[in-house]
């Protein structure tokens, strides 16, 4: 009995939709604006997902309108996986007719989420590094905040070789992976030019977090500057180690991919101390927009900003503004709109070069304090110089069609 | 010194840590036959209950004894008050609810600690490094090697020499004859249980300022665990210790031999060991 | 009339998800991820055999599926088959080399492949990305004879040509699963020392139970591909294996289309939970402990148990 009236209410429902013919309708021309976050909330990188989070809540509630309709974001858990990222677009896409994307702290979903969006009819603005973002993957709808590859190691390794010229030998830590791969042909670029001798390098795979093997390593080869090259919870590991096996005290130590505040509240300024960074972004940067944000975030969240909440927040913000100029939400005019947008952004005056939709920004070079010469809780560190540099369009592998 | 030479005393350091963490795992399966996929919980609880101790002000070597107190108390608790409840159904559930279990502590200790890890500060007096000619080692993994010695000794001691471990030794072989010796079987289980989850918290303790605390710290060492346990034997104390020398040994020498391959290395001997001696190095046969 | 019973109930799911979901992604991952448990119960439900290395078999369609419509094109029913193909040999070489353990130190073989694979995959950046997998993955329409007949482009598109694969692919279960063979699998899982002795050839059937699996987990890893456009790194990876088994646990071994309960359970409640509390995961441990301790039979014998009484019920009312 029961089974026959199940088949009937699903022959009633079905036909048309599983013949391709469903099609769900929203309101794209009035309406909210929707955005959404797709950041990894749950898995190993839920910190960085949890301040992306904030950063996108803080524009949106910032602007609350734009073009006289109201702003409004759905977060994405996208549990640090590329497939649930790519599903999780596009149902928001679907279901909720999202077209402005910012989020992607991961490299594999950034790649991943770029290319789902533009299929989408939509727009994808990261702060993830890998170079094939803004590279050989570009498309027409994804944008990048964040200093990929050339520009990090450009404003960290070779201020550092001016600083000491006396520093010859290098040894180098390398995850093993494009990135890394990125990053270490880039300083080994530099280290020719400069007679630089790179004395050694450790690649290591994405899910170590025992390095004293490869301390040993560098140890042996007797450096002068150890280079880290990994990042997050990899180069908070290898940093802790390193510095119980005494490195930073017989040869100096630069970390080119730094994550910020964060990285120094979980390791601490001792452990810090006198260790080089590369950075995005550092909260005292003196710029009209970052005193403000630093402003915001302190009256909403009593706490200083992030790089994770901040890369969110510009990313945001540059959407919304993107909006404002096109005067519409469609996707085309939005996109040409941001292109080649040049705007005062948090670390000064920034640009979207047009090209490739990479942002060009400052990437910081900092170096940790001493305990005792902090001014407050969250003045880890001195920033020692900063800079703009970009590879030239042609060098990316970008070709828009 | 030869490069190789300093890898291997470093891989004897990182492979006394492994053998403490494998070593509660290979017993509590050597006696109850029961796989417990929470035992990286237990190792997580170990690194942040050492950390919260010492934020509260006390002292690294307070929490070496009371921390894996505080876990196998909780270790036993689990498995009077539901693990024991799964040991007749099929050997999936056994999986499943402790694979529920290790989700269930990760996430409490994200809601409780935060998603981002913190560190843990290695004690004053085992600061600093230790110089031999050209070799340098940090002065806390010598700390963590003798100490972990010590620990295996008695460890050995109480599965040797004592009635109890008799009794666990035995059970291990047949926990019907336990039985009907008039030994209380359960009771037995439970403390083993809780011995398991005090020796991989003990590992959490001793691993906490090396590694930091962090909350996925446990899956990673759960895997490390399995295969330390797989390649030694389950259930020998003395394949505990051979396996995780051997494959910190084996990770040490690799990160100059292959360094991008020392990860797969140890799956690889982890394979090699199931197919050519199945039972492990020192284990029995079924 | 009951023989066909499982099979009207998938259809039931299939037909009724397009109703009742506003997501067409949403629901084919739920199918997709239906074909990856009923492999996986294949062997656990059927044959008693805990794998953890689904995820190598889902991976290695993925990737197959990823190469032959990009780097070396196919058309696609072929690139299909050749996933499938993949995947099932992928399940011949872990499983000849795991079914020479039993109980646990299979388990734990299966877990050493599967770490194994995923490093493999990890290194080979050359044929799998690395770390960054496989992108642009096309969606080909169906064409036959140069005429376009179904165009998979939209999401519900897709999931019309995922159902059908799924449906085909659960008849084909289901007569393997009825036939001799899966009788056999059931008596060596019930008490394998028996069936040895009776004179069945263990091995061989485990082994063949194995290729079918993988088979299946194959096939779906390839339309998974197909669904996201990507086939990453993540599809290799522990986790994936531990979903996979959590799926069929939960949906209750022994029964395809408890299969599809499991996944459709996993993916639709992780799909809400996650969207309303990012510590999703601790409620998904509470389920599983709680799936171990009171619900052995998982959801099928949940229903199952409940429509028993249903009818006693029923039944006493019509005395």
């Amino acid at each position: 009995m029961q089974r026959r009236q199940l088949l009937q209410l699903s022959a009633l429902g079905a036909l048309p939709a599983s013949m391709g013919l469903f099609q769900s309708t929203f309101a794209q021309t009035s309406g909210a604006i929707q955005f959404g976050c797709p950041v990894p909330m749950s898995g190993a990188f839920a910190a960085n997902g949890k301040y992306a989070d904030l950063g996108m809540k803080l524009a949106i509630e910032q602007y609350g309108t734009a073009l006289k309709r109201p702003l409004a974001y759905t977060l994405l858990d996208t549990e640090g996986k590329p497939a649930t990222a790519v599903r999780k677009v596009q149902e928001s896409a679907q279901q909720q007719g999202t077209r402005f994307f910012a989020g992607g702290i991961l490299s594999s979903e950034a790649l991943a989420m770029g290319k789902e969006a533009e299929k989408a009819g939509g727009i994808f603005i990261t702060t993830a590094g890998a170079d094939e973002i803004t590279g050989a993957d570009c498309n027409a709808a994804t944008f990048r905040w964040s200093v990929p590859t050339f520009g990090a190691i450009e404003q960290t390794v070779r201020p550092l070789i001016d600083l000491m010229p006396k520093a010859k030998r290098w040894y180098t830590i390398t995850p093993q992976y494009v990135f890394g791969d990125g990053l270490l042909s880039a300083a080994k670029n530099i280290f020719k030019e400069k007679g630089i001798e790179h004395v050694g390098n450790s690649y290591h795979s994405l899910a170590e977090k025992e390095f004293s093997g490869y301390i040993t390593n560098a140890i042996a080869a007797k450096p002068d500057v150890l280079l880290l090259l990994n990042f997050g919870g990899q180069c908070a590991d290898t940093l802790r180690q390193a510095v119980s096996f005494g490195l930073n005290k017989n040869m100096t130590i630069l970390v080119a991919w730094a994550s910020g505040l964060e990285q120094f509240e979980s390791l601490g300024a001792d452990l810090c101390e006198g260790i080089y960074f590369g950075a995005q972004y550092w909260h005292t940067v003196d710029s009209v927009l970052n005193r403000d944000l630093v402003k915001r975030t302190n009256d909403t969240f009593k706490a200083n900003p992030n790089y994770s909440l901040a890369g969110s927040y510009i990313c945001t913000k540059l959407l919304i503004d993107g909006i404002i100029k096109a005067g519409s939400a469609d996707q085309k005019a939005v996109i040409a709109a941001l292109e080649g947008m040049k705007y005062q952004g948090l670390t000064g005056e920034e640009e979207v070069r047009k090209a490739d939709h990479q942002v060009l920004k400052n990437y910081y070079l900092l170096k940790a304090k001493a305990k005792a010469k902090m001014k407050n809780k969250d003045d880890y560190v001195d920033v020692l110089s900063s800079g703009r540099s970009f590879l030239p369009v042609d060098q990316t592998g970008c070709k828009k069609a | 010194m030869n490069i190789y030479l300093l890898q291997v005393v470093n891989g004897v350091g990182i492979g006394m840590l492994y053998f403490l963490l494998a070593v509660g795992l290979s017993i509590v399966f050597g006696l109850l036959r029961f796989v417990n996929f929470a035992h990286g919980a237990f190792y997580l609880l170990g690194a942040y209950f050492c950390y919260q101790m010492m934020e509260w002000g006390s002292n690294f070597w307070l929490t070496l004894v009371l921390v894996p107190l505080a876990v196998g108390a909780i270790g036993w608790l689990t498995e009077k008050l539901m693990l024991r409840h799964v040991y007749d159904t099929a050997h999936e559930f056994h999986i499943v609810i402790t694979v529920g279990l290790a989700l269930v502590v990760q996430e409490l200790v994200i809601l409780q600690w935060g998603p981002l890890g913190t560190n843990v500060a290695v004690p004053d007096v085992l600061q600093g490094v230790v110089m031999w000619g050209s070799f340098i080692y940090p002065k806390y993994r010598l700390f963590v090697i003798g100490f972990t010695a010590v620990l295996a000794v008695l460890l050995w001691w109480v599965l040797e020499g004592t009635r109890l471990g008799s009794a666990v030794r035995a059970g291990s072989e047949s926990t019907e004859m336990v039985s009907l010796l008039g030994i209380n079987v359960f009771r037995i289980f439970s403390l083993v249980f809780a011995l398991g989850a005090a020796t991989a918290a003990l590992a959490g303790v001793l691993a906490a300022p090396i590694r930091g605390a962090e909350p996925f710290m446990g899956i990673e060492a759960l895997g490390v665990a399995f295969v330390v346990v797989v390649v030694g034997g389950m259930g020998s104390f003395g394949g505990a210790l051979l396996g995780g020398l051997l494959i910190g040994v084996v990770q040490s020498v690799m990160s100059t031999l292959w360094p991008e391959g020392a990860r797969l290395m140890i799956y690889i001997a982890m394979a090699a060991v199931l197919l050519l001696r199945p039972n492990g190095l020192l284990g029995r046969k079924e | 009339m009951k023989n066909n019973t499982h099979f009207l109930l998938a259809l039931a799911v299939v037909l009724l998800m397009p109703a009742f979901m506003q997501s067409g992604s949403l629901a084919s991952e739920v199918l997709i991820f239906g074909l990856a448990a009923m492999g996986c119960n294949l062997l656990l439900g059927f044959t008693g055999l805990l794998s953890f290395g689904q995820g190598v078999f889902f991976g290695l369609g993925s990737y197959t599926i990823a190469l032959t419509l990009t780097r070396w094109p196919l058309p696609m029913p072929l690139a299909l088959l050749l996933a499938i193909a993949m995947g099932a040999l992928g399940a011949a070489v872990v499983g000849w080399v795991a079914i020479r353990q039993k109980g646990t130190y299979f388990v734990m073989l299966t877990l050493a492949f599967a770490q194994m694979f995923y490093f493999i995959a990890y290194t080979a950046t050359g044929i799998t990305g690395g770390d960054n997998g496989l992108l642009d993955i096309p969606r080909p329409s169906i064409v036959v004879l140069g005429q376009t007949l179904w165009s998979l482009a939209s999401p519900w598109q897709f999931y019309g040509f995922v159902a059908a694969v799924f449906l085909f692919a659960f008849w084909l279960l289901q007569k393997v699963s009825r036939s001799t063979f899966g009788r056999t699998l059931l008596a060596v899982r019930d008490n394998e020392e028996r069936a040895g002795a009776i004179g069945y050839n263990l091995k061989l059937l485990k082994l063949q139970a194995f290729v079918i699996s993988g088979a299946v987990t194959g096939l779906a890893g390839a339309l998974h591909a197909m669904m996201t456009g990507i086939a990453p790194l993540s599809n290799a990876e522990y986790h994936t294996s531990e979903m996979i088994l959590v799926m069929t646990v939960i949906g209750g071994a022994g029964n395809l289309f408890a299969s599809v309960l499991g996944s459709a359970f996993y993916v639709l409640t992780a799909d809400w939970l996650s969207s309303l509390w990012p510590r999703w995961l601790l409620l998904l441990g509470l389920v599983l402990m709680a799936v171990s301790l009171w619900m052995q039979r998982g959801l099928w014998g949940l229903g199952d148990s409940v429509w028993r009484r249903l009818r006693s019920k029923l039944e006493k009312m019509h005395e």
